[in-house]
């Protein structure tokens, strides 16, 4: 039986174009990211395989540019992780979806009627703002959509910066008034737990990790998942460590060889892009490890500073994107570097202190201060009063 | 000349020796930090690092000398004078400090002639010299805040998220290290522009002549009276 499972599931993915060994590989990864040992790589082979039996999964969107999409799925060259999300019944996606309108709606609709059986994929801010207008599907608000799906999901995966706190979506100003998903569920009560996944957009291996570990791995049964995540609700094995922990260039960092500017000797070399703003130090997440674009490369490695997408309120954080610091908003001066507010006050503090210099000369009192008061002012004035002793 | 005489009294030798720790931690402190805020010349970065993880600790073991000093040792009770005390008596705000908040006011503002009556020190240099301690610790939270053995201790995560996450964390305790250049160009100026002699003692632990005062702040004698 066990055997006929495995014929099946590398049938299908040989019809895709994966060898079993690429896909066994691929297992080992996902292992390795879980914290798991290579001896898991069966188990996590034959979790995937027994996976069309288990919870479906709905991939739904909110304001989104449908880029986390996209990273999932890669449409020109499927690879191993989207075959695998194929596999793990995506019963129903927005933009994947071969049915179209009611079709569609209607294959979520019995889904969401399996309470407690399936797995939300949520991409996408939630935007509160022109009284949930912002989005509509299927002539119902976005908010609506959300609400509905929610309560009955055995868990979300908020997938991407936009559906953890509203990523670029809420970046000042935020006329939408977009939000997260865990935080809208918290403001309507329903407390489905909710697994957050930021950069912008997410790592596919990190869904397909999380879904192995929550649905394969049952650890969502055992309530293991909750150990596992931190205090943003993000897994500890993804989101502990700084890209600035784990960056190839950190030698360079370590060495002091920066790139100052582009198109520079320096940049051709590879050095560390700590001075033309690159955020690794700030940002938890394992991008130099699990890398990205079927493991091509990332960010920094293929030459642009780290933006700090991994961090919540991440553009507002991390702008302007080639400078080391965030600007400040001062009322009517409008982004500000901080360099620039300390360097204006120090400069006053010192221009004071040259004037009070000027005058402290000009007093006569640069050359042992002035004669000392016989008492102090308060006693005098007591004793004009004729209360002195 | 009208100024105090500085006596060894007023600096025991410990406090010597803090106020230059204090004075070498500071500077390479702030060198090391503006190297990491921006690495202004190639190739130096593990030396700024390493010094400034180095003078982060000593710059808190010497605060905590100081702190332990300041109930052990006794110091003068006032400038122009050789009478002793428990130091942080006449550290924090003494009798001959009440009501001149506003004579020292007035007197920087060029509003009024004569010099106030301090103690061991004026009021603003006491509010000054407090200062520096809430300043000290500041910068050390907000440093081990974003230092990677410690940022993920409880203690320090409540205050990263408290402040909006380690880039916010980064600028407050940038802004610390202009709290202290501000503090300290204010402090070199006040404390020379009379003259040298309170550096001759701080520094150099050399006594100067100069008044004399009694316990209600009257000159008593002493060269210049
Ligand atoms: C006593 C405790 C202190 C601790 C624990 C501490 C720790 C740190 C740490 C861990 C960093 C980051 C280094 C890196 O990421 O490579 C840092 C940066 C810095 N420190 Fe401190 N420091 C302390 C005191 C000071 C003081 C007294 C000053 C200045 C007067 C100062 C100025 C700076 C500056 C300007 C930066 C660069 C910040 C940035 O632009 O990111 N630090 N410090
Ligand atoms: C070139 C630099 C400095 C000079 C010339 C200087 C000078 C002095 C002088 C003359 C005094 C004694 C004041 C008096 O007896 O009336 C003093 C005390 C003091 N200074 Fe400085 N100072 C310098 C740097 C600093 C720095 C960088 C700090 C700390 C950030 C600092 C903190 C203090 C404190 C806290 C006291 C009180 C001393 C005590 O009670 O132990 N000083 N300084
Ligand atoms: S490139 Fe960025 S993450 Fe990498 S070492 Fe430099 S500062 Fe750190
Ligand atoms: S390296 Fe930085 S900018 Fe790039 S994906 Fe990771 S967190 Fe986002």
């Amino acid at each position: 039986m066990a055997h006929e499972d495995h014929d099946a599931i590398y049938d299908l993915l040989a019809a895709r174009g994966v060898s079993r060994r690429d896909f066994l590989k691929y297992c080992g990864s996902i292992a390795a990211l879980l914290g798991l040992s290579q001896s898991f790589v069966p188990e996590i082979a034959r979790a995937v395989n027994q996976a069309a039996r288990l919870q479906p999964a709905v991939w739904l969107h909110g304001g989104a540019c449908t880029g986390c999409t996209e990273s999932m799925a890669q449409l020109g060259t499927p690879d191993i992780a989207t075959v695998v999300l194929d596999i793990l019944s995506l019963e129903f996606a927005d933009t994947l979806s071969m049915a179209q309108g009611e079709d569609a709606l209607a294959a979520a609709e019995a889904v969401f009627e399996r309470e407690g059986e399936y797995i939300l994929i949520y991409e996408g801010a939630v935007m509160k703002g022109f009284e949930g207008n912002a989005l509509r599907v299927g002539g119902m608000t976005g908010l609506y959509e959300l609400e509905h799906a929610a309560p009955g999901a055995a868990a979300i995966v908020a997938v991407g910066s936009c559906a953890v706190d509203g990523g670029f979506v809420m970046a000042n100003p935020n006329p939408a008034d977009a939000t997260g998903v865990q935080a809208y569920l918290e403001e309507k009560g329903i407390d489905t737990p909710v697994i957050n996944l930021p950069t912008c957009p997410m790592n596919p291996d990190w869904v397909v990790a999380v879904i192995v570990d929550v649905l394969l791995l049952g650890s969502l049964e055992t309530g293991a998942i909750l150990d596992k995540l931190d205090r943003f609700n993000r897994p500890k094995y993804i989101f502990s460590q700084t890209i600035h922990d784990n960056c190839p260039r950190r030698g360079h960092f370590e060495n002091g060889n920066f790139v100052t500017e582009f198109g520079t000797e320096e940049e051709a070399k590879g050095y560390c892009l700590y001075k033309v703003g690159c955020k690794g130090p700030q940002t938890y997440t394992n991008c130099p490890i699990v890398r990205w674009n079927r493991k091509v490369s990332w960010c920094v490695e293929s030459g642009a500073p780290c933006i700090g997408c991994g961090s919540l309120d991440w553009v507002d954080v991390g702008a302007p994107f080639l400078n080391r610091h965030r600007d400040l908003p001062l009322p009517n001066i409008g982004n500000t570097q901080p360099s620039t507010i300390a360097g204006v006050v120090a400069g006053v503090a010192a221009a004071g202190l040259a004037v009070h210099g000027i005058g402290m000369k000009a007093t006569g009192r640069t050359s042992g201060g002035a004669p000392y008061e016989e008492m102090k002012e308060r006693d005098r004035k007591r004793m004009k009063k004729g209360g002195g002793e | 000349m009208a100024h105090p005489a500085h006596y060894r009294e007023a600096h025991p030798f410990i406090f010597v020796m803090t106020h230059w720790i204090n004075l070498v931690s500071i500077v390479a402190l702030t060198i090391s930090g503006f190297y990491i805020h921006y690495p202004f010349l190639p190739g130096l970065m593990s030396v700024a690092r390493g010094m400034h993880f180095f003078f982060m600790f000593v710059l808190l073991i010497n605060l905590a000398v100081r702190i332990i000093g300041a109930f052990t040792v006794k110091s003068a009770t006032r400038l122009g004078s050789r009478e002793v005390d428990t130091d942080i008596k006449n550290w924090l705000p003494q009798k001959l400090n009440r009501g001149q908040m506003w004579p020292w006011l007035k007197y920087y503002l060029f509003l009024k002639k004569e010099h106030p009556i301090g103690a061991k020190y004026g009021v603003l240099q006491k509010l000054a010299y407090l200062f520096t301690v809430p300043l000290t610790l500041a910068a050390a939270y907000t440093g081990f805040a974003i230092w990677g053995p410690t940022m993920d201790w409880g203690f320090f995560i409540a205050g990263t998220d408290a402040v909006g996450g380690p880039m916010h964390m980064r600028i407050i305790h940038y802004y610390i290290m202009w709290g202290f250049i501000v503090f300290t160009a204010i402090h070199v100026y006040l404390a020379n522009i009379e003259g040298t002699d309170p550096s001759k003692l701080i520094f150099k632990w050399q006594e100067t002549e100069g008044l004399q005062f009694d316990a209600e702040g009257k000159v008593i004698g002493g060269k210049g009276h």
